[in-house]
């Protein structure tokens, strides 16, 4: 077979469907299961198509898989496709993340373990969040300026405790000057 | 109004949530528990924990925010406010993106950003794990599922599952 040989969906129905099929049995992380359910099982694109598309969607503000749902749908059928495309991911996670979320209060009024299990898991999750960190950094720690950047944004919004508002709006401009002067 | 409030608050963090939720974890902690008190410290953990465990996108996390804000109405309104700014801005990026594919900006926006949303990432990170006054504990867990990441190719899955045992037995 082929590998490069892919055909986007062919109807609304069949869009909505995908996505759903994402959302549905997405434990763990949106990415690995839109890669395989779009790249691998349903062939709607290439690897290289989704790589490039999940690097907008990184840099576009907004979540990452939500944003990849609205470029998408809209590539292959126009602002109905995006809404469908978003509908079909949130639907499952909604519901599930809800349902979980009031049996957990229900429960954990009553039992101090669920709470430990639970709050043990966000630290976790923490976790995960510095290794992601890590991991994109690297390629930066090479730059001095880049390494400066990233701690003086750690200690306002980490330590200092400032508004993202205020943050991001400085931080980028600093950055952008930083990177036409070829410092990053 | 706590729902106009949510949507007006979400909205505005939606344009700036370069990198996507992560990236805003340590203001929507700093808003909702510090500013607001709509949940105490460690609801906030809790509802986070919630969201990572349970299959889908992290944006979801939203929505358990705006559902003890304001219950089902609540739930709609914040994942909307939290996905919509940025699915417009999304929708007419994506044309110019590929247009300017050779300009030099768009390079210089790329380079840009990385360090800001390193930063950002690992902001939320440390907050969380610090939800209220240092705990050696909940950074230990932390510092065990970095560890975990970084040395291995595990599925997270598995490694939230050591943080519910290690919840279990240390907190």
């Amino acid at each position: 077979m082929n590998v490069t040989q892919v055909s986007p969906p062919k109807n609304l129905g069949e869009l909505f469907i995908g996505f759903l099929w994402i959302g549905a049995r997405s434990f763990g992380g949106v990415l690995p299961w839109a890669y395989r359910t779009m790249v691998e099982e349903r062939r709607w694109m290439t690897g290289a198509d989704f790589t490039e598309t999940i690097g907008l969607c990184q840099f576009l503000p907004g979540p990452n898989i939500g944003n990849a749902s609205i470029v998408l749908g809209k590539r292959w059928f126009g602002v109905r496709g995006s809404i469908v495309a978003f509908l079909g991911l949130m639907a499952a996670p909604f519901v599930w993340v809800l349902v979980l979320y009031v049996l957990y209060v229900d429960f954990a009024a009553t039992n101090a373990t669920l709470r430990a299990v639970v709050t043990g898991v966000g630290a976790a999750g923490a976790g995960l969040f510095i290794g992601t960190a890590v991991k994109l950094g690297r390629p930066l720690a090479k730059r001095p300026v880049a390494l400066v950047l990233i701690a003086a944004c750690f200690l306002c919004v980490a330590v200092a405790r400032f508004s993202l508002v205020i943050v991001i709006p400085v931080g980028l401009a600093i950055a952008l000057l930083a990177a036409r002067k070829n410092w990053l | 109004m706590s729902l106009v409030e949510l949507a007006l608050y979400f909205g505005l963090l939606s344009l700036i949530s370069v990198g996507g939720m992560p990236s805003v974890m340590p203001e929507m902690q700093r808003f909702v528990v510090d500013v607001k008190g709509w949940l105490t410290p460690a609801e906030f953990i809790q509802a986070f924990a919630v969201g990572q465990a349970a299959p889908g996108p992290n944006v979801l996390i939203a929505s358990l925010i705006g559902w003890n804000v304001a219950g089902l109405a609540g739930a709609f309104v914040a994942l909307g406010a939290m996905c919509f700014p940025a699915a417009v801005v999304a929708w007419y990026v994506a044309e110019l993106w590929d247009r300017f594919k050779d300009s030099p900006w768009r390079l210089a926006v790329q380079r840009a950003i990385a360090p800001i949303v390193v930063a950002m990432i690992l902001s939320g990170g440390f907050v969380l794990a610090t939800p209220e006054s240092p705990d050696w504990r909940l950074w230990l867990i932390a510092g065990a599922s970095v560890a975990g990441m970084l040395a291995s190719k595990l599925n997270p899955l598995w490694l939230l599952a050591g943080g519910a045992i290690f919840g279990a037995v240390l907190l």
